[in-house]
C-alpha cells in the first residue's frame, strides 16, 4: 500500500493546475463559484480551450484524439476542475456517445462525429427515460418504424438535461416489438433540427431550467444514422451506463461542500461562540467528513485497480450510492448551518451581473436551492434501488 | 499510489490464514473454546510465534518482522475473521508497543514475547475512567528508594495468565493530569487478581496492587506518550480484526439467505433483504477504507497517525453495530441461538465499540486532531 502520488502524477497535478489558472475565465469561475447561471457559450468556451490543449476527451484513446490517460489521471484531472470552479464537461457526447461510437460504431460514423464532439461542432443530449420508463428502461415507447431508407420516429424521452443547447440526441427505439423488450430495441442519432422534434422545457423544484422533454412526431432518421446493428440497442446502452464510471461517487464535490460547510461553520455563530464548537453540530460535521475520507479511498482503490486493468463492475454501484448519499448529506448540513438564512429564494441573484445586496452573507443565497436539486443524484443515472438490484444479482447471485 | 500488499505480506498474509484455517477449522463453538480456564490455547500461541504472527507485530530495530501499520491490519483481520483469542493484543501488539515507546532497557521483555514464553498485559484501564487516556487512580509511590503501587487496574486483557504487568500508576498531580504519570513493570505473582470471562469469550481480569514493588519504565511526558501510542495501536488492532468479523458476518449471511427458503424460494430473492445487504457490503467498504488510510499513515506523524485511526474507529463503531445487528436480524431466529456461530462473531463486533474508545469518544478524539 501506499498512499502517496507519485512525483510523475504530482507534476501532472500540477500542470493541470497551472493550466487552468490561465486558461479558465474568471467570469465564468465567477459564476459556478456563486452558483449562478451557466449559458450555453460558457460550457463552450471551457471546452473549446481545453480541446485546444488536448485534454477534452478524457474517455476516449489517443487515437481518436483522446487523452489515453490511465483512470489516476483522470481522477486528478476531475478533482482539478472542480477545485478550479470550472464548469463541467459536458459529459453526453465526450463521455457517453463518444466510447459507445468508438466500440461499436461504423468507421464512417467514427470519422464524421467525432472530430465534431471534439471541436464543439455537436452538442449531443441523451435521449434514454421515457415518460412511463424511468428505471424499467427497457420499457420505452418510442417507436422507429422502417421505411426503406429512413426510419419513421414517433414517441416521447424525457429529462433531457441541457437539451434546450443540443443540436443532436442519441435515442433507444423500439425497432421490434414482438419480442423480449431488451432485444427490440435500437439505437438512433437523431438531428434536433429534423422536422417533427420539439424540446420543451421542465422546470426543477429549484426554479431552474436544466432538462427537457424531446417529442419525436414522424421524425424520419436516415438509415446511415443507426448506431451499430438494428436490436441490439440494449447492448450499447449497458455499455455505455457501465463504462469507466470510476469518477461516478463526485468525491471531489463532497470534499469542497465540506470544506465550505467547515468554513461557513466557523463564521456563523451559535450562543455567541462558532457554530463549529458547537458539539452537536460539529458531531455531525466530523461523521460526515470520516465518511467522506473513507469514501475517497474507496474510490481510491477503485481507480487505482482500473488503473492496473481491473475494470470496475459492481464498485460503480457501490460507489455510485454511497457517493451520493454523502453529497446529499453535505447539502444537508450545509442547510442546516445557515438556519433561517436558508429562507430567502432570489432568483435574480442566480444571473450573472446582480449586483444587489444579499439577504445575509452572500453564500447563503444558493445553499437551499442547492439542497433541494441535489435531491436529484440518488435518482438519476439509475436510481439508488436500481444500483442495489444490480449489485444484488451480479455480486450476491441472490 | 497503490493499494496491494507486497509480495513479502501478501505470503505472511497466507502463511498466517493457512495456520488459523487449520487450527480453528475443529473448534466447533467459539466462546466455549475462549472460556477454558487459560483463556486461550497455548499450544496455538507457541505455535504463531514460530510462523511469524508475533514478531509481525513488532518492529525489526526490535527482533521483530513487522511492526508496520499494514502489518497489524493484516494479522488482525485475519484474527477478527477466525475469532482468535490467543493474547496477540494484549501481548504481541500493547506491551510490545508499551515497552517499545517507554524507550526502557527491557529487550529481554520483547525477546520473551517474540517466542511466546511470556505473557505480558498492559494495565491501564480502571473501573470508571471510561475511555479517558490520563484519568489515572493507582498511586505509585517511593519507599526505600523502592517504587510500590496501590489501587486497581480493570479489564485487563488476559490478566490471569500474564507473567508481567505493564502498569500505569499516578507518582504526582490530580487524577486527570496528564503530567505525573508513571509506566511500571510489575510481577503478576505479587498482585491479587479476579480473573472473569467476557460477554464476546475473552477473558478479563481485576488486577489489584496492595503496596506491589515495581520498576519505573518511564515517567511524565514520556508515560503519557506512552499510553497513547500503546492505546491508539490497540485501536488500529481492534478496527481492523472488525474487518475481519464484518466480512465473516456477511458472508454467513449471505449463505443464509441463499439456502433458507420461506414462501417456497430463498428468501435471498426478496429485495427488502437483497438492498440491506448492498447496504452492508458498502458499509464494510467504507468502514475497510477508513482502516487502511488508519494502517497506510500509522508511520505519520502523530495528528495525522492519531486522527486517522480514530476515524477508522469511529467507522468502525457505526458500522460494526450495524452489520452485527442487521445479520442477526437477517438471519432470523437462528442468529439469536447460542450454537450457531454468528453469535460469537456478532457479539464481538459490538463488544469492539467498548474497548479503546467508543465511536463516540473517537469522534471527540477525530476533532481534536483536526482541529475543529
Amino acid at each position: 500500500m501506499d498512499f502517496n502520488f507519485t512525483e510523475q502524477e504530482i507534476n501532472f497535478r500540477n500542470e493541470i493546475r497551472e493550466w487552468l489558472s490561465i486558461n479558465l475565465p474568471k467570469n465564468i469561475t465567477q459564476k459556478v463559484r456563486k452558483y449562478q447561471r451557466l449559458n450555453k457559450e460558457d460550457y463552450e468556451i471551457f471546452m473549446k480551450k481545453l480541446n485546444e490543449n488536448g485534454w477534452l476527451a478524457i474517455n476516449w484513446p489517443a487515437e481518436y484524439g483522446g487523452t489515453g490517460w490511465n483512470s489516476v489521471q483522470k481522477h486528478i484531472f476531475e478533482e482539478e476542475i472542480v477545485k478550479a470552479n470550472a464548469p463541467r464537461v459536458v459529459p453526453f457526447g465526450l463521455n457517453m456517445l463518444g466510447p459507445v461510437l468508438i466500440e461499436y460504431g461504423s468507421e464512417k460514423q467514427k470519422q464524421y462525429y467525432l472530430p465534431r464532439i471534439l471541436n464543439c461542432e455537436d452538442w449531443w443530449a441523451q435521449g434514454y427515460s421515457e415518460p412511463g420508463s424511468g428505471s424499467d428502461l427497457a420499457s420505452l415507447k418510442t417507436i422507429a418504424i422502417d421505411n426503406g431508407d429512413y426510419y419513421l420516429v414517433n414517441g416521447q424521452k424525457t429529462w433531457t438535461t441541457l437539451g434546450q443547447y443540443a443540436n443532436k440526441i442519441f435515442c433507444l427505439v423500439k425497432t421490434n416489438t414482438n419480442c423480449k423488450p431488451q432485444e427490440g430495441i435500437s439505437f438512433l442519432l437523431i438531428d434536433i433540427k429534423s422536422p417533427g422534434v420539439e424540446v420543451k422545457p421542465i422546470i426543477t423544484l429549484d426554479g431552474e431550467h436544466e432538462v427537457n422533454e424531446v417529442w419525436l412526431t414522424n421524425v424520419k432518421v436516415p438509415k446511415e444514422n443507426l448506431l451499430g446493428e438494428v436490436n441490439k440497442g440494449w447492448t450499447y446502452a449497458k455499455y455505455l451506463l457501465t463504462h469507466e464510471r470510476t469518477g461516478i461517487a463526485g468525491v471531489p464535490y463532497s470534499k469542497k461542500a465540506i470544506d465550505h460547510l467547515k468554513t461557513i461553520a466557523s463564521e456563523i455563530t451559535k450562543n455567541g461562540l462558532p457554530l463549529i464548537k458547537d458539539p452537536l453540530f460539529s458531531s455531525q460535521i466530523a461523521e460526515l467528513e470520516i465518511d467522506i475520507k473513507a469514501m475517497e479511498i474507496f474510490n481510491l482503490r477503485t481507480v487505482s485497480a482500473a488503473s492496473e486493468g481491473k475494470a470496475p463492475e459492481m464498485e460503480s454501484s457501490l460507489l455510485k450510492i454511497k457517493g451520493s448519499i454523502i453529497r446529499q448529506k453535505t447539502s444537508d448540513l450545509l442547510r442546516k448551518a445557515i438556519g433561517p438564512m436558508a429562507l430567502p429564494y432570489i432568483s435574480e441573484q442566480f444571473d450573472e451581473g446582480w449586483n444587489e445586496e444579499p439577504i445575509g452573507p452572500a453564500y447563503a443565497g444558493p445553499i437551499a436551492k442547492q439542497y433541494f436539486i441535489n435531491r436529484k443524484i440518488s435518482i438519476y443515472g439509475g436510481s439508488n434501488e436500481i444500483q442495489k438490484n444490480i449489485v444484488a444479482k451480479s455480486a450476491f447471485k441472490l | 499510489m497503490h493499494f496491494n500488499l507486497s509480495e513479502e505480506r501478501k505470503m505472511l498474509r497466507d502463511t498466517i490464514e493457512r495456520f488459523l484455517s487449520d487450527k480453528y477449522s475443529k473448534i466447533k463453538n467459539h466462546y466455549e473454546y475462549s472460556t477454558l480456564r487459560e483463556g486461550y490455547n497455548v499450544k496455538i500461541w507457541n505455535e504463531s510465534s514460530d510462523i511469524g504472527m508475533i514478531s509481525g507485530l513488532i518492529p525489526p530495530k526490535y527482533n521483530g518482522l513487522g511492526g508496520s501499520g499494514e502489518d497489524i491490519m493484516i494479522i488482525f483481520e485475519l484474527i477478527g475473521k477466525y475469532l482468535c483469542v490467543e493474547p496477540f493484543l494484549s501481548t504481541g501488539l500493547m506491551s510490545s508497543t508499551a515497552l517499545i515507546s517507554c524507550r526502557s532497557d527491557e529487550n529481554q521483555l520483547l525477546d520473551d514475547i517474540i517466542s511466546g514464553k511470556k505473557i505480558i498485559s498492559f494495565c491501564h484501564s480502571e473501573i470508571d475512567s471510561r475511555y479517558d487516556e490520563s484519568l489515572v487512580k493507582v498511586k505509585a509511590h517511593k519507599n526505600k528508594n523502592i517504587w510500590h503501587l496501590d489501587g486497581t487496574k480493570s479489564f485487563v486483557l488476559n490478566g490471569d495468565q500474564s507473567n508481567i504487568f505493564i502498569v500505569s500508576a499516578r507518582i504526582s498531580g490530580n487524577q486527570s493530569d496528564k503530567n505525573g504519570l508513571g509506566i511500571f513493570k510489575i510481577h503478576a505473582k505479587d498482585c491479587k487478581i479476579r480473573p472473569y470471562n467476557t460477554i464476546d469469550g475473552y477473558r478479563c481480569s481485576e488486577i489489584s496492587f496492595d503496596s506491589v514493588p515495581g520498576k519505573l519504565l518511564c515517567s511524565d511526558e514520556r508515560a503519557y506518550k506512552c499510553i497513547l501510542e500503546t492505546i491508539f495501536a490497540g485501536t488500529l488492532a481492534v478496527s481492523s480484526e472488525a474487518i475481519g468479523i464484518m466480512q465473516k458476518c456477511f458472508d454467513l449471511t449471505i449463505d443464509y439467505l441463499k439456502t433458507r427458503t420461506q414462501f417456497g424460494k430463498s428468501i435471498g430473492s426478496f429485495q427488502a433483504l437483497q438492498h440491506r445487504m448492498v447496504d452492508l457490503m458498502i458499509e464494510i467498504e467504507q468502514a475497510k477504507s477508513c482502516v487502511m488510510l488508519a494502517a497506510g499513515t500509522y508511520n505519520s506523524e502523530k495528528n495525522i497517525k492519531y486522527r486517522n485511526i480514530s476515524a477508522a474507529k469511529n467507522l468502525v463503531g457505526r458500522v460494526g453495530k450495524l452489520v452485527a445487528e442487521e445479520c442477526i436480524q437477517l438471519h432470523g431466529g437462528i442468529g439469536m441461538t447460542w450454537e450457531y456461530n454468528l453469535q460469537n462473531y456478532a457479539k464481538r463486533l459490538v463488544m469492539i465499540d467498548h474497548l479503546m474508545g467508543d465511536s463516540d469518544h473517537h469522534l471527540e478524539q477525530f476533532k481534536k486532531y483536526s482541529k475543529y
